[in-house]
């Protein structure tokens, strides 16, 4: 079931909170809703099930205006930040509450929670009450609650933020598994981004009381339109360049002297926006930098390491190149670093980079601004 | 935890509240030690004696369930909805608690007296409320439900927001999230108000003086049987009937202090 969100306004003690919010998400999807905390995240589950009412906006479910709608009339799950379970009740029983609240017989409650349980792995523990159950069995019990009246759609606020490393791996792949399997429609807030990595099908981004980007998770990481969103995933190389040349296929810069003393020339793939502006800020994201010993063709520059910071199974290196800082994400392996390395050199092709939205998508018109920035 | 020791500041805010006990447990002792056992039963099978214990048991017996019926709806409102005016409301239901009693009981009088509004309505019927144990019911109900009120009101706030959201948003209509939610989690507040109210309502005296007068066998409650009693000498009697007044309201406590006061840890 799709639900459409349409120029939701919503204040708190005049505290704009959504401001002109729209946002679609259509049936069948894992729609993750990715900001920063106190963004208003919660808030806009809230008006989507109908637990908050927005100062102005529609809401539609399935093609169908809701906004006078009940809470308990939506057919929406929704699973709360803090789990909210029933605590006088049993796993069981919390999960038969939705059923038993819409009158279903005893018979079919039974094998559909024990199916739902089954599904969450908490058969075991259906007996138990929720002060007897770890946090993550907690938030399993939630979910099974939530699912098990079968709803037409699935909210959730950020189910897993209490968990700890493991758990919360392992209730977000099951998560995953679930989706498949039922096909529900969800939508997910959070403020981890390879939380959202993970899950979505598709990652809005909420900023300043509105959507700044929608997009598959790919192009939301390797293609964020504007600087915030490109900050807050971690595509946190960017610079204003002034433009010198621009060709067909390729186009050449020269970066701001605030930003690197000797004004480093870069080349960039030509996008159709820098036909019309002079000064574009470009994004360049650390994991298509390359780093080598020696110069590897062009936009090779030669870095002064700063810090190396190891992480997983890459490196993450800073280097400054006269005055720019540049931050790479490498392969452990594809690299020998030893503490002796002073310079090293920072390749990237002129495709890594791409251009920002030059205002922040608050202005008046940006929204449109963003969109037609040409990515093809 | 750190080791339990006592230090001199605890030594010195034990024989500070240690004083305080014994004061409380020594008026008590007075009591218990001033009839005899035996007086003690004589007393109790005086006709008059017993029937005060009858109409104070029937009287707040029947206040505690007007209570329930009328100060749950109130306490759920109060505690559940937001509207204009509810401050006000909820202020004026905490007014009886700290109103002087006397207070009270004039006011009853005058609404319920034979020149009163509700009194010349009811004198139509012929019902009289004062100088009768409806009167006295009035009396004890106006006093004594918002203790059963507040508590309730507190039990019911504590269930977090999200609870109650999460109820609606699995399809529970208003009347199943009171019964399955709202009325189990809040038992133990009605339970324990209860017992508050009935206490309050056995030694309520000055607004069921007032009110209600003390007419031997027929509105002398047991606070009221107590005072005439002291007053015209006959102390073995008012302290028989304090004894099993102390009795009623000790069990009572004590039962809410070991059974109803366990809240549910919603932040678990
Ligand atoms: N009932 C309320 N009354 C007043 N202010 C509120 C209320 N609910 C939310 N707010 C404010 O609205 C803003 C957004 O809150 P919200 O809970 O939606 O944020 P969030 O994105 O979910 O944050 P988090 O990630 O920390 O959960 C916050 O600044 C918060 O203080
Ligand atoms: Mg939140």
């Amino acid at each position: 079931m799709g639900i459409i969100i349409k120029n939701i306004y919503k204040s708190f003690a005049k505290q704009a909170v959504l401001d002109n919010l729209s946002l679609t998400v259509k049936k069948g999807e894992f729609h993750v809703i990715l900001g920063p905390s106190g963004e208003g995240k919660s808030t806009l589950l809230g008006v989507m099930a109908g637990l908050i009412q927005p100062d102005q906006g529609d809401v539609y479910i399935q093609q169908q205006r809701v906004n006078k709608l009940a809470p308990e009339k939506r057919k929406i799950g929704f699973v709360f930040q803090n789990h909210a379970l029933f605590p006088h009740l049993t796993v069981y029983e919390n999960t038969a509450y939705g059923l038993r609240a819409r009158g279903v017989n005893g018979k079919k409650i039974k094998k559909i929670v024990a199916h739902y349980l089954e599904l969450v792995k908490l058969q075991e523990l259906h007996d138990r009450y929720p002060f007897q159950l770890s946090g993550g069995q907690k938030q399993r019990t939630a979910i099974a609650r939530a699912l098990a009246f079968e709803p037409d759609a699935l909210l959730m606020d950020e189910p897993l933020s209490h968990l700890d490393v493991l758990e919360h791996e392992r209730i977000r792949d099951e998560l995953k598994r679930i989706q498949t399997a039922t096909q529900v429609t969800i939508c997910y807030v959070t403020h981890d981004h390879s939380e959202a990595a993970a899950l979505a099908d598709k990652i809005s981004i909420l900023h300043n009381g509105r959507i700044e980007q929608v997009e598959q998770p790919e192009d939301i990481f390797y293609h964020p339109k504007t600087s915030f969103v490109a900050e807050f995933v971690g595509a946190n190389n960017i610079f204003t360049a002034n433009l010198i040349d621009v060709n067909e296929g390729i186009s050449r810069f020269r970066l701001n002297s605030s930003e690197s003393i000797a004004k480093l020339e870069i080349e960039a793939k030509t996008y159709p926006v820098f036909t019309r502006n002079t000064e574009q800020k470009l994004c360049l994201h650390p994991e298509k930098i390359a780093i080598s010993h020696t110069p590897n063709g062009k936009n090779s520059f030669l870095a002064r390491i700063i810090d190396i910071i190891p992480q997983g199974a890459v490196f993450k290196v800073t280097g400054e190149i006269s005055g720019l800082k540049l931050r790479a994400v490498v392969p452990k392996t594809s690299f020998k670093i030893n503490s002796h390395t002073e310079k090293i050199w920072f390749t990237f092709p002129p495709d890594a980079l791409h251009p920002l939205c030059g205002r922040s998508c608050r202005a008046a018109i940006p929204q449109r601004v963003c969109k037609n920035i040409n990515f093809e | 935890m750190i080791k339990k020791q006592f230090t001199f500041f605890d030594i010195f805010l034990t024989l500070l509240a240690g004083i305080f006990f014994t004061f409380i447990l020594l008026v008590f002792l007075m009591l218990f030690t001033a009839v005899s056992a035996g007086q003690l039963l004589h007393q109790l099978s005086s006709p008059l004696v017993f029937a005060s214990i009858r109409i104070s048991l029937q009287t707040s017996l029947i206040v505690v369930c007007l209570t329930f019926i009328f100060g749950f709806p109130v306490a759920y409102l109060l505690s559940l909805k937001t509207f204009k005016g509810k401050e006000f409301l909820d202020s004026l239901i905490d007014l009886p608690i700290v109103l002087p009693p006397l207070v009270s009981g004039l006011a009853l009088l005058i609404l319920f007296g034979g020149d009163g509004i509700i009194g010349k309505i009811l004198g139509h019927w012929d019902i009289r409320i004062i100088f009768s144990q409806k009167g006295i019911i009035c009396a004890q109900l106006f006093v004594s439900a918002p203790f059963f009120i507040k508590t309730v009101k507190e039990s019911i706030s504590a269930i977090p927001e999200e609870v109650i959201a999460a109820s609606a948003t699995l399809g529970a209509s208003s009347f199943y999230t009171f019964r399955c939610l709202i009325l189990p989690l809040s038992k133990n507040g009605i339970l324990a108000g209860l017992a508050m109210t009935w206490t309050r309502a056995m030694g309520e005296f000055g607004a069921t003086s007032m009110v209600a007068g003390c007419i031997p066998g027929q509105t002398e409650t047991m606070t009221i049987g107590i005072y005439m009693n002291a007053m015209s000498g006959n102390l073995e009697a008012a302290v028989a009937v304090g004894i099993i007044l102390i009795g009623f309201s000790f069990i009572s406590l004590f039962i809410l202090k070991i059974k109803f006061s366990r809240s549910y840890g919603y932040h678990y």
